[in-house]
């Protein structure tokens, strides 16, 4: 197992099809359906050490999410975040970076995606 | 596909491009140059081989040898070439004066490489860019096309590209994404078969070369074939210039002209003396 990674998107099937992904390179996955499921998720897991981060989901959406993860006590472990996101433009990028993302997919995704994101971040996985 | 034929095929392969088709291997003929048989309307691969035959350098010539080579590549492949372009290439070649410094992504496929090399150089040498002289050369013309056109699929830029880089370089336009000037003006490409005897004299205007990569090509061609690729790219580089190729593409055993240099845990190549 190369540790907990958190799958967040509003949408059933890109939870299903990105988790698998994520489990194929050997993650523990856990899926939440908003931002605000994802911070009580991360309470709950303050070891997880990578969030797959939607932008547009109800309640909480990710930028939120992202900016109030990012707010926490900087001693604490934080989280790395790669966004994944219908939102494709150079602004919504640069938002995001900004914020404090790690790393930024624009859906649709594939495996080989994936993975070119997590070498880029030095993240180790299933090869 | 009957005997002679593919026979044909394997010479014809081995002497245009270095590309090597084990005997085994009658499939990979049929999968990759089943669609060029019907768009030239021909009977079945035997015929196209006959066709070959009496027009060894003709388009359809070129067609097969396309067909026949993998393009794949991405930016930043493997990444560790470019931190090694980073940090020990090009404050190297920075060293000595102001003079030019002249790059070459030899087998450049659709420029993914040469243009990682110029976001590197730009990253690494803000203002010195107009010093370095980088060029993509490939056998495949259709190859050379895209990569001069600097255009990527959106699916293309986000393999092995840090989205930091895609937002200070490209500019978009729905899906699809361009290079900025600025980088496509650093890079030229042109066509150039890495097994022709004629390779030196077609680089010299670009060189001699400083550093030049040469990845995931040689791994395709039969051991003496990389032998000799690695003899004329010599030819055309400078006495201390570097050389990267993939990881298991140069066999391992003596080369006098060179000297393997460990860069982490992988290894670069320093011409030591010119041929
Ligand atoms: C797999 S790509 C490698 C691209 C890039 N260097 C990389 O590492 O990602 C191999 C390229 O080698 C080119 N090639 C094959 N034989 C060649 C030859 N004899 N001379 C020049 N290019 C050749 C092919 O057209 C193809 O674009
Ligand atoms: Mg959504």
């Amino acid at each position: 197992m190369f540790g907990k990674v958190m799958v967040v998107d509003d949408a059933r099937v890109v939870r299903v099809s990105l988790g698998r992904i994520m489990k194929s390179l050997d993650f523990e996955v856990l899926k939440c359906e908003d931002g605000q499921q994802a911070l009580d998720t991360l309470r709950e897991h303050p070891d997880v050490k990578l969030v797959m981060l939607d932008w547009n989901m109800p309640v909480m959406n990710g930028y939120d999410f992202l900016v109030s993860i990012r707010e926490m006590d900087e001693h604490k472990q934080q989280p790395m975040v790669i966004m994944v996101t219908t939102e494709a433009s150079i602004p919504s990028m640069m938002k995001a970076l900004a914020a404090g993302a790690d790393e930024y997919v624009m859906k649709p995704f594939d495996i080989e995606m994936i993975k070119s994101k997590l070498d880029l971040l030095g993240v180790a996985y299933q090869q | 596909m009957q005997e002679p034929q593919f026979e044909f095929m394997r010479e014809f392969l081995l002497q245009q491009s270095g590309l090597v088709v084990e005997e085994s291997k009658m499939y990979l003929l049929r999968t990759r140059l089943q669609l060029l048989v019907r768009e030239h309307g021909l009977a079945d691969l035997n015929a196209l081989a006959d066709k070959i035959k009496v027009q060894r350098n003709g388009e359809l010539a070129n067609q097969v040898v396309d067909a026949m080579t993998t393009n794949e590549t991405l930016f930043f492949r493997d990444q560790y070439p470019f931190d090694a372009l980073r940090d020990v290439m090009l404050p190297e070649c920075t060293a000595n004066n102001g003079s030019a410094i002249r790059i070459w992504s030899a087998a450049s496929s659709t420029g993914q490489e040469a243009y990682s090399i110029a976001m590197t150089v730009a990253e690494a040498l803000p203002g010195a860019a107009k010093r370095v002289h980088i060029v993509g050369t490939d056998i495949s013309e259709q190859a050379l096309q895209k990569a001069a056109s600097g255009k990527y699929s959106q699916i293309e830029v986000q393999r092995g590209m840090p989205a930091r880089l895609l937002i200070k370089y490209f500019e978009q336009d729905g899906n699809n994404w361009s290079l900025k000037p600025e980088i496509c003006n650093m890079v030229k490409f042109k066509g150039a078969n890495l097994v022709s005897p004629g390779l030196a004299a077609d680089m010299r205007a670009n060189g001699p070369f400083d550093i030049v990569f040469c990845r995931n090509v040689l791994i395709y061609f039969a051991v003496d074939a990389r032998l000799e690729v690695i003899d004329n790219l010599a030819r055309c580089m400078r006495e201390g210039g570097f050389l990267v190729t993939g990881a298991a593409e140069i066999p391992r055993g003596q080369h006098s002209e060179w000297k393997s240099v460990p860069v982490g845990n992988r290894n670069l190549w320093r011409l030591v003396k010119k041929p």
